[in-house]
């Protein structure tokens, strides 16, 4: 009896859980309430770039424990928690979130395409920073002692499938498999190698394909024969494990990147639509203010430098 | 009053029921109705050929997803039948010559490998058997075919050897004291009566490990390069899942590209059916 009266309670909850499901899915489906309700809960929702993801991970929690609450940032702000969810999932995904209203901030490491712009009502882009792909190859490989630049020419040629082997580049060199490791082919990072160096020639389809850049980068590291495009954060945590080559004779600086001389370079957008909140503003002030810039740059990107935000 | 409590009983378990039909059913729908605007535009003959590639960015995207289906499938293949061969043979061992509490320490521990999240089976492989194949067998890369199979053979042989000693046991149950009595060695008792009475539903498990092969997504992303040409045992490869994970994040919404990674996995969900119908027709037939 006792266990029938139990059995009864259990799957009575089950059924219950799942009409609770039921009833939230259709609560999100009414995009414009949501994005009210975050407004008024105080919180702050970023989504999007994998690459942008960890920065703004970052900056969140430091703030966070400066702050705790936002009266504390401002005495005109209520006093609730502070809340600053990140969730990554791609610089595609970040703008398919603004436009559909599940997010406060859209993450995108490239330009925001001008379609995109269209469907995103008021589109604002805050810069927070910039990232190089600078190509790079195992320190074991001679080229690395014979070659310290490649033309663009010879790059496209290397990504393309061209010289299938690094005896093709240089007759010196061994007859080896040149092995193109790329990050996947539709993401911001991809795109911005695409539009920057090949323009209309297609990546070898025998490419591997990373699934996110400290993969590539260790791809790298594991193989001498090896060649991909590695973020200028992620390749500066590993000096000395990836060799980084310059491309028409610019190597990948800080100065090289910032004057716009290192031609593959992106953009980190945090994008919104319409105005910024009150706790918006006072976050971004944050972001684009020393502490956050030191953030950037500590991750290994270069950061912007202090701006005036948000006026 | 018993009467009562046992009809509100019924009605809750035939609703979950419904529910859970409800949702597969809605699944199913809603990857038809998705995949409709890639059919429409690209046609089956352009998702599926000979010639193609996947590429799906650039002015004029092909979306061929023959290389990535014989991907999953061939990957999924060599990993079943590499658990398999090491999952029966474990189980014998541990049912027929270790002692009782010795192997059942041994199946806790397996209980406790099918927990393990399956990124760290990726991660493993991503650091040990990629650079070994790629120094042993002297490969361009070690991201390959055969990685991504070892390492996925690794993650059923849980599955396999439960199922083959849930069989080994039900068999010992019936035969074993008879065989005993009539002084059959334990040698014969597995060869003759084991495995005749338990191949059928061997069988049905390991098409049900096929089936959980082919939806394995993350650690097989990591060990089998992620290449969208058509496998070979040493070269690289793309699996259905593997793709959608990869490119899944970065679509814009509306684009045709989407559509057809649903196409992709709408027919990852119809092999899965016709997986699983085998596996109840095979074990609908077993006598033991």
């Amino acid at each position: 009896m006792k266990r029938k009266i139990l059995a009864a309670v259990l799957s009575a909850s089950m059924v219950l859980t799942m009409l609770v499901g039921c009833g939230k899915g259709s609560d999100t489906s009414n995009t414009s309430d949501k994005a009210t309700n975050t407004r008024a809960e105080n919180q702050i929702l970023f989504s999007g770039s994998s690459t942008i993801a960890p920065i703004m991970q970052g900056m969140a929690s430091s703030y966070f424990e400066k702050y705790k609450t936002w009266n504390k940032v401002d005495s005109k702000l209520p006093d609730k928690n502070i809340q600053i969810y990140v969730s990554s999932g791609g610089s595609g995904q970040g703008t398919a979130a603004l436009i559909d209203g599940t997010t406060d901030f859209g993450m995108v490491a490239r330009d925001v395409k001008p379609e995109e712009k269209k469907k995103i009502k008021d589109e604002k882009e805050y810069q927070i920073g910039i990232d190089a792909l600078t190509i790079a190859v195992n320190p074991k490989n001679p080229i690395v002692n014979k070659m310290k630049n490649f033309t663009k020419q010879q790059i496209v040629d290397l990504f393309s499938g061209k010289y299938a082997k690094w005896s093709d580049l240089d007759a010196s060199l061994p007859n080896k498999d040149v092995v193109v490791i790329t990050r996947d082919l539709n993401g911001g990072a991809h795109e911005v190698f695409q539009q920057k160096i090949m323009g209309d020639a297609q990546v070898t389809s025998k490419c591997i394909q990373a699934s996110t850049m400290s993969e590539l980068v260790s791809d790298i590291i594991n193989n001498e024969y090896a060649i991909g495009y590695a973020s200028y954060g992620v390749a500066n945590q590993n000096k000395g494990k990836v060799v980084p080559i310059s491309v028409d004779g610019v190597s990948a600086t800080e100065a090289n990147i910032t004057s716009g001389k290192y031609p593959i370079q992106r953009p980190l957008l945090l994008v919104v639509s319409g105005k910024l909140s009150d706790e918006e503003s006072a976050f971004m002030k944050y972001v684009q203010g020393a502490e956050g810039q030191k953030t950037v740059s500590s991750l290994g990107f270069i950061p912007m430098g202090e701006a005036d935000c948000c006026s | 009053m018993i009467k009562v409590k046992d009809r509100v009983l019924k009605g809750m378990v035939y609703i979950s029921l419904g529910v859970t039909i409800f949702l597969f059913a809605l699944i199913f729908i809603y990857l038809i109705i998705k995949s409709i605007p890639a059919i429409n535009n690209i046609g089956l003959g352009g998702l599926i050929n000979l010639k193609e590639k996947w590429y799906p960015i650039g002015a004029t995207p092909t979306f061929n997803l023959l290389p990535a289906i014989c991907g999953t499938l061939y990957t999924s293949f060599l990993a079943t039948i590499f658990a398999f061969i090491f999952g029966l043979s474990a189980a014998l061992m541990l049912n027929f010559y270790l002692p009782e509490k010795f192997a059942n320490i041994i199946f806790s521990f397996l209980d406790m490998l099918a927990g393990v999240p399956s990124v760290v089976f990726g991660f493993i492989g991503l650091s040990t058997l990629v650079p070994f194949l790629l120094k042993h067998f002297n490969l361009s890369t070690g991201q390959c075919i055969l990685a991504a199979s070892i390492v996925l053979g690794v993650m059923l042989l849980p599955f396999i050897i439960s199922t083959c000693s849930e069989s080994i046991k039900l068999v010992r149950d019936r035969y074993e004291g008879m065989s005993k009595n009539a002084g059959i060695s334990k040698e014969y008792f597995i060869i003759h009566i084991v495995f005749t009475s338990i191949k059928r539903s061997i069988l049905a498990g390991l098409v049900m490990a096929l089936g959980r092969a082919i939806g394995e997504t993350m650690a097989v992303m990591m060990v089998i390069g992620n290449s969208a040409i058509f496998p070979k045992l040493l070269g690289r490869g793309q699996t259905i899942p593997g793709i959608t994970a990869l490119e899944m994040g970065s679509i814009g919404i509306n684009e045709i590209h989407l559509s057809a990674l649903y196409v992709a996995n709408l027919i990852l969900l119809i092999i899965l059916l016709i997986l699983i119908l085998v596996s109840q027709l095979l074990k609908g037939n077993d006598r033991i």
